[in-house]
């Protein structure tokens, strides 16, 4: 035991005193996180601008618009409203508001039956999501038009007398389509974008400890130091186990500085800190198989410094590490699942919107562990093989 | 020339290595190396580049597994796992095997801790050896700022922090400065004076002439003649050459001279004939029987200059090659 913490405090010793170490698993990731929560520090709470044209002038442009100005809205869409089509293009170009709603003339008068151009929404590739939830308002309250249009059709297929339409079509628009959907199982805070890219840039950034672990092996390879040790009375374990540490405490700490630092000075929040730290030793045990991988894979160390840097980004980009998860095609959605970072961010979201517990780091820790246990087997196989004359 | 000649305990060998073969691929490294060495005993492996030495040393510290053969310090046999004979061994590597980013002191505790020392003895020896070493003023200086000869004295430091019963030393000189390779010969020197067996591979014959008790040549992964520097010159049928620079009847003490029973040939010669040049065997013991007849005949000798066949001409007389070949 004297042996393995002889071996790590030395190569941590080693580590501390390098000073690009510092700043990459240290500096880096606490820097880019600061930037990103000022960055993204008014997306906290999401708002979308949206400009109404109301060609129609009928009660039923009228009830778009106070859909829009309805108190579930409030806070999070502001309505600013315009006379002419040109005019709101003009205002979605000019980035005055994000989207525009174009309610057609002759809206209102399609639930007596006529016909009528569609609602159109105008757009900004600059504000997509803002977009997007103008297009699902403006689709809710046609549906529920179209539903008052069948309802008024209906009652003068079976016989009401075409005066009365007028009176049908005010009682059918006082009914609302049952909500089919209502959200189960989603958290209720928000995820800040600090708890998202804290951990995320943190794990990043340890994964460089691949790199600085690798070539630590075949630099004292190189120097001779390697043999010096295996000359004493130190099995291959014993190595092995002192090496392992070092790398496990080196990545631990760049974890838990970031997220330390996240929490105290940007407001990171998660909901469970025992669940952040199950987390963080997770992905720590997981760069330290990395690392045995990548020595089993090369013989030199710039090799070693190569395919570090490959394994690096392959699993942030897979992991979704530089976008948020939800941001990205459920095929990268799906290949995450084969990272461990991509599992660690899950938890992290989870444990950044209020989930608590085996909830929040059970499935990820799962996943973690998977990727570990195989990259352990595989690297086990491949010594074995070098081994073999 | 030698060094003094000491008595190591032949009793309990420290050293005993025996039938030890290694090959890689095809390549045969080492082939049936036995050798064994003694307390106090300093035992050179002498041999040009390639001869196997530091394949025998990587069996001998148990960084290599031997093909065949064994290989036991004070008894109890190495072998690539943590042994407990590996305690008993100080390896001191050809190339300087140091941390380059830790102190003189970091590295010496580390390579102690490493033996399992207990804090305050570690601490102690730690000390001990930046004496030896002569590098207790630098001690809290990082390695890399070190000149190359103070690396080489803490590499062998390095390899004594634990007080080994086996030290070995994988040519320790080579690409040092004068200075420093005296000073390192005579460390080894003092570390067979206290007892401790000593392997060093060396390809120079002068270091394993002034430092071994015994020599192993070795060559293409054979030991081909081991024995002390003496006996292996012994081997080669060559006789010492002494030139006498000397005053006074120089042709009756030429005459005394040819009929002594270790001379081979006397003669005179010099430009002003004040040289007697002698063919004997074994001239060290023969010297004084000189000097006694030289001084009974009165005659003053002035100089005296013995050529004895070293161990170059050994080696070349056993292998066809020369040593820095």
């Amino acid at each position: 035991m004297s042996a393995v913490l002889a071996i790590a405090a030395k190569d941590l010793r080693q580590r501390l005193r390098d000073r690009s170490a510092w700043v990459i698993v240290f500096l880096a990731p606490v820097l880019i996180s600061a930037l990103m929560a000022l960055a993204f520090n008014d997306n906290d709470e999401f708002r979308a601008n949206l400009g109404i044209v109301d060609l129609d002038r009928g009660p039923a442009a009228t009830g778009l618009t106070q859909v829009l100005r309805s108190p579930e809205l409030q806070g999070t869409v502001h309505v600013r409203s315009y006379d002419a089509e040109s005019a709101a293009r003009r205002a979605v170009d000019t980035g005055e508001v994000h989207a525009a709603i174009v309610v057609p003339e002759g809206f209102s008068q399609s639930l007596h039956g006529g016909g009528t151009e569609p609602v159109r929404v105008l757009d900004s590739v600059d504000y997509g999501l803002q977009a997007q939830l103008a297009r699902a308002i403006t689709e809710s309250y046609v549906a529920q038009v179209n539903a008052d249009r069948l309802s008024v059709a209906t009652a003068v297929a079976a016989g009401a007398p075409r005066t009365d339409i007028p009176e049908l079509a005010a009682r059918a628009a006082l009914l609302r389509l049952p909500e089919e959907v209502r959200t189960q199982g989603l958290p209720d805070d928000p995820l800040k974008v600090i708890s998202y890219f804290g951990p995320s840039m943190g794990m990043f950034f340890v994964l460089f400890t691949i790199g600085f672990g690798a070539r630590g092996y075949f630099i004292e390879q190189q120097q001779g130091t390697l043999d010096r040790i295996a000359a004493a009375p130190v099995g291959r374990g014993a190595l092995l186990l002192g090496k392992s540490v070092s790398t496990f405490v080196y990545s631990l700490a760049g974890l838990a500085t970031v997220t330390f630092v996240s929490w105290l000075a940007f407001d990171a929040s998660w909901a469970d800190p025992l669940g952040v730290a199950a987390l963080s030793v997770a992905m720590a045990v997981c760069v330290v198989c990395l690392t045995a991988l990548v020595i089993s894979l090369v013989r030199t160390e710039q090799q070693a410094q190569g395919l570090a840097s490959i394994v690096v980004f392959a699993l942030v980009l897979l992991g979704g590490n530089f976008v948020f998860a939800s941001g990205t095609t459920p095929a990268i959605r799906t290949l995450a699942l084969f990272t461990p970072n991509g599992w660690a961010l899950r938890g992290f979201t989870d444990l950044g919107t209020g989930v608590r517990g085996w909830d929040a780091v059970g499935a990820p820790l799962l996943g973690i562990a998977a990727f570990s246990l195989l990259v352990v087997a595989v690297t086990a196989l491949l010594l074995r093989l070098r081994r073999t004359p | 020339m030698n060094a003094p000649v000491r008595q190591p305990d032949t009793t309990r060998l420290v050293l005993e290595c025996a039938h030890l073969a290694r090959r890689f691929g095809q390549r045969t490294a080492v082939d049936d190396v036995s050798l064994s060495i003694a307390p106090g005993e300093t035992y050179g492996l002498l041999g040009p580049n390639g001869a196997g030495k530091t394949t025998t040393i990587r069996m001998v510290c148990g960084l290599l597994s031997p093909d065949a053969g064994t290989v036991h310090v004070a008894g109890r046999p190495v072998s690539t796992s943590a042994g407990p004979a590996k305690q008993l061994i100080g390896f001191v590597p050809q190339d300087v095997a140091l941390y380059p980013d830790l102190s003189v002191r970091e590295n010496l505790r580390f390579f102690g801790r490493l033996y399992r020392l207990p804090r305050r003895r570690l601490e102690r020896r730690v000390d001990e050896v930046l004496d030896l070493i002569d590098l207790g003023t630098r001690a809290r200086d990082r390695v890399d700022s070190l000149s190359g000869g103070m690396r080489r004295r803490l590499n062998i430091g390095a390899g004594l922090v634990h007080s080994p019963t086996l030290l070995v030393l994988d040519e320790p000189t080579v690409g040092v400065d004068p200075q420093s390779r005296h000073a390192i010969l005579e460390s080894v020197t003092r570390f067979g004076e206290e007892g401790m067996a000593v392997l060093y591979t060396t390809h120079y014959m002068e270091e394993a002439e002034r430092l071994c008790d015994r020599v192993g040549i070795i060559d293409r992964g054979r030991l081909v003649a081991e024995g002390t520097p003496r006996e292996l010159v012994a081997l080669v049928a060559e006789r010492d050459r002494v030139r006498l620079t000397a005053v006074g009847g120089l042709g009756a003490y030429t005459d005394a001279c040819r009929r002594l029973a270790r001379v081979e040939g006397a003669a005179r010669g010099g430009d002003h004939g004040d040289l007697v040049e002698l063919v004997v065997k074994d001239a060290r013991s023969l010297l004084p029987e000189l000097l006694d007849l030289a001084h009974a005949l009165d005659v003053d000798i002035r100089s005296v200059e013995i050529d004895e066949p070293d161990l170059e001409a050994v080696f070349l007389h056993l292998t066809g090659t020369a040593l820095r070949e």
